[in-house]
């Protein structure tokens, strides 16, 4: 194996192709648990939650300015690009799932696997070898059989790959941003999102976007809080399970911070991966959640004409997502005839 | 009336009474607390006898529906009362003080009085939907989102 996994512009696209997927794929589960919490109960994990989600899409925002800036191609509408709940993401040693359900003990341990801070900074080690042949997003882009250890390092592969390839492009008197810069989200057209967002057209401004992506979620070599003293996500959820928040100079898995208390059974009982076809047919249930899967598939479109020059649409999409969060709970509240579980959005889109 | 059975012709009757879906009426997430509230004001047996009232209407035809609703739940002088405040509370939140003439006849229902039985009454009021608002304070719709023309609810 090379030292760099990137060995070409179309393997950079397909990995830029699954950070996308990889990003927007946590929120809904992340979504779907925020608005099972009653309102008025569990504002701190009602918070953690949100912060989460919101920088997850900050994330989804960054991927795809590093896809426009070295000439890829955008699009959240492509078969595929939503996965089907439970899922499989990245782990360590063993195969999970990430599903849709509600807020409680067991989705919070999804929660930390997803988040899980990196191992290994460089080299090799950030490979692990795939066990049971499971199809995972973040593989390794050339050898089926091995996939990264963490979402952090998937990224830091990718920065890798670009540092590489603009060197090898450089030599030979080109460069691989060959994007149209009027693609570019940033900061004038998406704020209140998690984080600052700036342009991607050369490596260092991709490198210090991808580095902001793997400081908020996973914190790199286990550091609580990142550069700007945010803390990471792991950490974030981390709280939660401890029953404490963290603070400055706390060492990890030992927070000191103000105590946190979680009621997990202030949360509507949401069926956990709900498919359309479990609710009775011709009910106004189904017809409602058909509805909402119907509106999240155009909301797609939407975005994707807006990573297609057209980045002022991302100031409409502002409204529509808190829209969207409307119907969510309306639908969170609403009980499946015959059981004791409440509906949700599917995300079959 | 089982309790579950209660609850489900509880959201019947207020869907139908308010003119929004029973999804929107679950969608609040109040149907327990407000069928809490009824009970709490006017007792279980003054509910059932509300709820039995509505659950004997057995028409789909909807002028007739509307025709039997006035007769034996809004016309009736100890249930229309109770119908009434039950359509206040699910639009604007509150539970407005039954009348005093009611209290003379039909009470004395100690719990009475106007009140908010919680606070998410105000946010998830029908009221908001109906015109096509957001509750002012809550449920934000995101800055700048008062530069786009505002959604216009179906109805």
């Amino acid at each position: 194996m090379t030292t760099h996994d990137i060995t070409s512009i179309g393997l950079l696209h397909r990995q830029l192709f699954k950070a996308m997927q990889l990003e927007h794929a946590t929120a809904p589960p992340y979504i779907s648990a925020l608005y099972s919490i009653h309102p008025g109960d569990n504002a701190d994990a009602a918070q953690i939650l949100r912060a989460v989600a919101v920088e997850e899409m900050l994330h989804l925002t960054i991927a795809a300015n590093v896809m426009n800036a070295v000439g890829g191609t955008v699009d959240f509408t492509v078969a595929g690009f939503v996965p089907s709940y439970p899922t499989v993401l990245p782990d360590g040693e063993h195969d999970f799932e990430v599903g849709l359900g509600p807020f409680g003990k067991d989705a919070l341990e999804t929660y930390l696997k997803i988040e899980r801070p990196a191992m290994a900074p460089r080299g090799q080690a950030r490979h692990v070898q795939i066990k049971g042949g499971a199809r995972h997003f973040i593989s390794h882009p050339h050898d089926q059989t091995l996939r990264y250890y963490s979402i952090g390092e998937f990224y830091a592969a990718i920065r890798d790959g670009i540092v590489y390839l603009e060197s090898e492009a450089k030599a030979k008197g080109k460069t691989i941003f060959t994007g149209d810069r009027a693609k570019q989200a940033t900061a004038e057209y998406y704020y209140s999102g998690g984080g600052r967002l700036w342009p991607v057209f050369d490596v260092d401004s991709a490198c210090r976007a991808i580095d902001l992506v793997i400081e908020q979620g996973e914190g790199e070599l286990k550091q609580i809080f990142g550069a700007e003293g945010e803390i990471a996500h792991y950490y974030r959820f981390d709280q939660l399970q401890k029953g404490r928040y963290y603070q400055i100079g706390d060492q990890p898995g030992q927070p000191t911070g103000r105590e946190i208390h979680v009621n997990w059974e202030a949360v509507w009982p949401i069926a956990v991966n709900l498919k359309l076809n479990k609710i009775p047919e011709k009910s106004e249930l189904h017809a409602a959640v058909a509805d909402f899967n119907k509106a999240y598939r155009e909301f797609l479109a939407f975005l994707t004409r807006a990573f297609n020059g057209e980045p002022k649409l991302l100031l409409e999409a502002v409204p529509r997502m808190f829209e969207f969060r409307n119907r969510m709970q309306q639908l969170i509240r609403n009980p499946l005839p015959g059981g004791d579980c409440n509906a949700a959005p599917t995300y079959e889109i | 009336m089982s309790v579950s059975r209660r609850l489900e012709t509880f959201v019947a009757f207020s869907a139908e009474v308010t003119a929004f879906t029973p999804t929107e009426v679950w969608g609040t997430g109040l149907t327990q607390r407000y069928l809490d509230t009824v009970d709490g004001v006017v007792g279980t047996a003054m509910t059932d006898a509300l709820l039995n009232a509505f659950d004997r209407i057995t028409t789909q035809s909807a002028g007739e529906r509307t025709a039997k609703l006035r007769q034996t739940v809004f016309g009736c002088e100890q249930l229309g009362p109770v119908a009434r405040a039950v359509v206040k509370l699910w639009y604007i939140g509150t539970w407005y003080a039954l009348p005093a003439a009611w209290q003379e006849r039909f009470g004395p229902a100690a719990q009475d009085g106007t009140f908010v039985p919680t606070p998410d009454a105000y946010v998830e009021g029908l009221l908001w939907s109906a015109i096509g608002a957001h509750p002012p304070g809550a449920k934000a719709q995101g800055f700048g989102s008062w530069q786009f023309p505002p959604g216009i609810p179906k109805f």
